[in-house]
């Protein structure tokens, strides 16, 4: 396993995707986590997120591992275009030959993707205590813990999304079809979605707009378990829980999502499998 | 003699069928020749024992084990239609990679570059180098395990006058020390040159395998010439000892169907009183040989 490090360290210091998109991506990083405390005006509305909350725990976790979230696609291009060049560059081949087996090439991969979203993690747990602790209204360790889950799915959320973008890497092989296939799936999945919301709608013709919502928080829906949307439902959109959108009548509601977990942990294991046959079965 | 590599019935068929069937051996210590004209199965028999193509149907040993493992890899060098190595990184931690998959120290780096001559030139990215360059990394890289046998798919391919000498005159250093070589081409002068065994491959068939000497039966031809080459030829004829007799640019070729040795003939001809000017025992080329033999099929 050291061995396997060592070759993707080899493999990426020197490799300039790999230093720009990482300057790049933590640059982002640190503006957007420190957001709520700047002044924003909208006409002659000022909107503070600090005021609004987003630094409170426990929804802390929430904001910080939403908003973080959004910017993914920064270590994505690392991982899509590093593993895109072994092909473009026949190394995949080379590094057969050389005597790298399809396991180990696999392997190392997933261990570039799990060190990155560990990285990406611990950044994320460690940023969000320190804005937490110095700008929360409370503090207590109750209300710190509450939510902490929101870290762990953050994690599986980048884990899955990353094997993802491996999976569709190997077998587009080039990095300019990998963003046209995620935008391709990411399309499929709103499609599919609107469709069965279609459905759902004609079976509930007389109902208010606010118990709809409800109903499809709750509903089993296929296009819930879908790649991406399975992901994002782990994190929920969390701009509801500004306590502008309360003062507006919105209201928050949000249960664990188990099924959510599932279907990524399903995914995510699905998509490293059918890597490993298509590297296997190919010819190179 | 100890078997390197055995190959049996090895078929690979793409949407045609690209390697139909193909058996040979590869005996410890000598330097074979992969030959066969362009599209004839070459790199697909090289990518199907170095594991990257999958099989249709065959089955092959290496070092009497079966198939190709990552272990069998390790014990082998190889490289393949062009030199491969990350563009952006330096010929040393290219070659880092590489040692590092194959599980050698790093200090054999610095040896297999000062054999190629690329040491002062390790710390520059492999995309400044010249395809020349290249070409000999590939090579250090394949040798920087001390492989049992070294495969090379078209080693010269794209390579200058100067260029194709130093591969060559690498290939035979290598093989002095006893590595087992198999290099394909179609320059056949270059195999000529380095070969000792020849595997012939035409439409994806194995034509031939065995030694360069005995892949035909011809025994060579005499090139002659005297004051009155009519006499000359008479003469040769009433020998019984040719198969065929021409005259090529006032030089007389007769073609060997009993053996005799120069200095034999030269008698028998002083002896009837024909005085040669010039006289030559010489093979045919392997050119001359691979095209009767591809010919005949």
């Amino acid at each position: 396993m050291i061995r396997l490090l060592q070759l993707e360290w080899l493999k990426n210091l020197s490799y300039k995707p790999f230093k720009i998109f990482s300057v790049i991506y933590f640059t982002v990083l640190i503006a957007l986590l420190f957001i709520g405390l700047v002044d924003f005006s909208i006409g002659n509305f000022t909107i503070n997120l600090k005021e609004q909350g987003i630094y409170n725990f426990p929804q802390i976790w929430n904001f910080t591992t939403w908003i973080v979230g959004l910017f993914k696609i920064f270590l994505g291009c690392i991982i899509i275009f590093s593993i895109c060049q072994e092909f473009t560059n026949r190394m995949f081949k080379q590094n057969t030959i050389d005597g790298l087996s399809r396991k180990e090439f696999i392997f190392s991969k997933l261990l570039t993707i799990l060190i990155f979203t560990t990285f990406s993690t611990l950044f994320v747990l460690f940023v969000s205590l320190y804005l937490g602790y110095n700008y929360s209204e409370k503090t207590s360790f109750n209300l710190v813990t509450q939510e902490i889950y929101f870290i762990p799915n953050y994690f599986i959320k980048l884990f899955t999304f990353f094997t993802l973008l491996m999976f569709l890497s190997i077998v587009l092989r080039k990095s300019m079809f990998v963003f046209l296939g995620i935008f391709a799936l990411w399309f499929l999945e709103q499609v599919f979605n609107v469709l069965e919301m279609k459905v759902f709608y004609s079976n509930y013709p007389n109902i208010s707009n606010q118990e709809l919502v409800e109903k499809v928080q709750n509903e089993f829906m296929w296009s819930k378990f879908l790649p991406l949307e399975s992901t994002s439902g782990l994190i929920p959109n969390p701009m509801m829980r500004l306590q502008i959108a309360e003062m507006l009548g919105g209201k928050f509601s949000f249960q664990y999502p188990t099924f959510n977990l599932v279907a990524s942990l399903l995914w995510t294991t699905l998509f490293i499998l059918a890597s490993y046959w298509i590297l296997k079965k190919r010819d190179w | 003699m100890e078997k390197v590599l055995i190959v049996k019935n090895l078929t690979k068929k793409f949407k045609r069928v690209a390697v139909n069937q193909i058996s040979f051996e590869v005996q410890k210590g000598n330097v074979y020749g992969l030959l066969g004209p362009n599209g004839s199965g070459k790199s697909t028999t090289f990518g199907m024992l170095l594991s990257t193509i999958n099989p249709t149907s065959g089955e092959w040993y290496w070092f009497g084990e079966k198939g190709t493992t990552p272990k069998t890899l390790k014990k082998i060098g190889a490289i393949i239609e062009q030199p491969n190595f990350y563009p952006y990184l330096s010929a040393e931690k290219n070659l880092k990679i590489v040692a590092k998959i194959k599980g050698i120290p790093y200090s054999r780096i610095d040896e297999v570059l000062t054999l190629v001559g690329l040491l002062e030139r390790k710390k520059d990215a492999f995309k400044t180098y010249s395809l020349g360059m290249k070409q000999r990394l590939a090579i250090a890289s394949a040798m920087i395990n001390n492989p049992q046998v070294l495969i090379l798919d078209e080693p010269t391919n794209g390579l200058d006058p100067e260029g194709i000498i130093q591969i060559r005159e690498l290939i035979a250093q290598i093989a002095q020390k006893g590595t087992t070589i198999i290099v394909a081409s179609h320059l056949l002068d270059e195999i000529e040159k380095v070969c000792s065994h020849v595997i012939v491959l035409k439409n994806g068939n194995a034509l031939y395998c065995g030694s360069v000497e005995g892949m035909t039966s011809s025994m060579g031809y005499f090139e002659l010439k005297c004051e009155n080459n009519d006499a000359l030829i008479n003469a040769l004829q009433t020998m019984n000892l040719f198969k065929k007799i021409h005259i090529q640019n006032e030089v007389v070729i007769a073609t060997i169907e009993n053996d005799i040795a120069a200095a034999e003939l030269n008698k028998k001809l002083a002896q009837s009183g024909i005085y040669l000017s010039m006289l030559q025992k010489k093979k045919e080329s392997l050119e001359s040989q691979f095209l009767e033999l591809v010919k005949k099929q």
